[in-house]
């Protein structure tokens, strides 16, 4: 679905402006901040030293992303009060990460990727399989926000799906490359202060000018079901969500590098402070879609509602509103999305697989080069929105990968804590945890593929260990690699 | 079971708050950083 120009709420040309504004905004503080980067691991881990206040801004950033602002309206107008709720759960995943955090730092603290753990962990079997989960999840988010770049840019101004998409993308492109995780932070502190207040604003107006009574009353006449708190396709969306939240939180290297890059004592505070001020802001933007009754709005797809509503209640100033928010919010997760994600095939890809004595320089250079073919793979496919099977709106795309990463869920948790893992029963819980969350996605629906996968993933993994458990040796986490040497040492171990 | 009126405009207001002094608690935790010579 495409909106023409006349139908849309944005002027072209105040659109064009607030893009080329924030996207000159976003590039010249990724290039101010990144301009000392003089190594991989500056570039990669912004020094290892970050301090509280940016920690904290980084990780509700690079969590409220555009499926934020944007999902959580279209899950409350499809699955009502139960689809905001349960979209917040998901700041149990930032919130459970705290502990892990902090033990991550403690066990490898010369460590770069979630690979390197895995690696180090499980050995290189578990590791390939953890790298193919790891990179699907990855893809199928960076093509989710790709989208919603151009879904909100078209639907708000009426520019074309893939002038947007491709603007957005090129602009998070060149400033994760100029300027790496230095950038990504300082970037994300300012992103996150113009979220929150843009979300909070549109709400306070929301409740001001349309009211909860007009809302209820509306609702209950035309969609009384969003209020049911019975509604089981919901609660069942609702756990499928916390277990997504988690796996997608505990696997991920975005979330990994974060732990690496944050100083020794803020890893735990910032996480734990994070998930907690990150909890409403869906129940905010959730809230939003359900005044779309009440407003008579027509939503023609459900991924637009949060802008339609956002506009329809505020005019202009609504619609200039919600396009800063979700640029911002699109840009915090791309550049966080790009920047790990490149970390990730540097590290466990190229240097794991194809030149393992590459020195830091070369895995600098290298580290720029994927970013650039990482944004090109992401434009690509999410060029042909709605021309494929699978691809079709944000939370399909989304929910898609829920297979993939609440079946990581367990293999990280027990890597972690648990000494006597089974590595084979590892790789083989994430196997079939993602196999048949794969097959619930297909058959049952996008609300329990993460709830299978985990279970799943959990009965193997438990049932391997309890047949062969294995010992492991904490401390070898730490000889990952000294600090200073990297690719002195010829390659993994 | 339907939500009640009371118990939705509730939760949403209490959110909608927390939303709101967020940008306040971030932007004092970056000050009290930067005067330490913490940001990074």
């Amino acid at each position: 679905m495409t909106i023409t120009e006349d139908v849309a709420i944005l002027p072209e040309g105040i659109a064009w402006g607030l893009l080329i504004a924030f996207s000159i905004l976003w590039v010249f503080l990724g290039w101010f901040l990144g301009r000392k980067n003089k190594t991989a691991e500056d570039h990669m881990l912004a020094g290892r030293n970050v301090g509280l206040a940016l920690a904290t801004a980084t990780a509700m950033a690079t969590w409220v992303t555009a499926n934020t602002t944007m999902t959580a309206p279209q899950l409350a107008l499809q699955l009502g009060v139960w689809g905001m709720f349960g979209y917040s759960l998901g700041a149990l995943g930032l919130i459970l990460f705290a502990p892990l955090a902090k033990r991550i730092r403690e066990l490898m603290p010369h460590g770069f990727t979630s690979g390197d753990f895995i690696r180090l962990r499980f050995g290189k079997f578990t590791w390939r399989v953890f790298l193919v989960v790891s990179l699907i999840y990855a893809f199928g988010w960076l093509v989710s926000l790709a989208m919603a770049g151009g879904v909100l840019i078209n639907a708000l101004s009426g520019i074309d799906y893939r002038v947007g998409m491709t603007i957005i993308l090129a602009v998070c492109v060149l400033y994760t490359l100029l300027g790496g995780l230095r950038a990504v932070i300082g970037t994300d502190f300012v992103q996150t202060i113009i979220i929150i207040l843009g979300v909070a604003f549109i709400a306070w107006l929301t409740i001001d000018k349309v009211g909860f009574e007009a809302i209820h009353f509306n609702l209950m006449e035309e969609r009384p079901e969003l209020l049911n708190l019975l509604f089981p396709a919901a609660i069942m969306f609702l756990f499928n969500n916390l277990l997504f939240g988690v796996g997608e939180i505990f696997h991920s290297n975005v979330w990994w590098s974060r732990a690496f890059a944050f100083g020794r004592s803020v890893g735990f505070r910032a996480y734990l402070l994070a998930g907690l001020l990150w909890l409403p802001i869906p129940i905010v933007a959730g809230f939003i879609a359900l005044a779309t009754p009440a407003l008579g709005i027509n939503v023609p797809v459900a991924d637009m509602v949060g802008p339609l509503v956002a506009a329809e209640v505020l005019g202009l100033t609504g619609a200039i509103v919600v396009f800063i928010v979700v640029f911002a919010a699109l840009a915090s997760s791309l550049d966080s999305l790009l920047a790990a994600t490149s970390d990730l095939v540097t590290r466990d890809i190229y240097r794991g697989h194809i030149r393992k004595s590459a020195s830091q320089h070369e895995q600098f250079r290298a580290t720029k080069v994927i970013v650039v073919l990482l944004g090109l793979l992401t434009w690509a496919a999410a060029s042909y929105r709605g021309e494929l099977p699978i691809i079709g709106s944000l939370a399909a795309v989304l929910y898609f990968t829920g297979a993939f990463v609440a079946s990581a869920i367990w293999p990280v948790v027990a890597g972690l804590y648990w000494r006597r893992a089974n590595p084979t029963g590892a790789a083989l819980s994430m196997i079939a945890g993602t196999t048949l969350g794969l097959v619930s996605y297909f058959v049952i629906g996008f609300y329990v593929a993460a709830l299978v996968g985990a279970a799943v993933s959990l009965a193997v993994l438990v049932l391997f260990t309890w047949i062969a458990p294995r010992d492991f040796d904490w401390r070898s986490l730490a000889e990952a690699e000294p600090r200073g040497t990297a690719g002195a040492t010829g390659g993994v171990r | 079971m339907t939500i009640s009126v009371g118990a939705l405009g509730t939760i949403v207001v209490i959110a909608t708050s927390v939303a709101t002094l967020a940008p306040i608690l971030l932007i004092t935790l970056f000050v009290h950083d930067w005067k330490r010579g913490r940001l990074w």
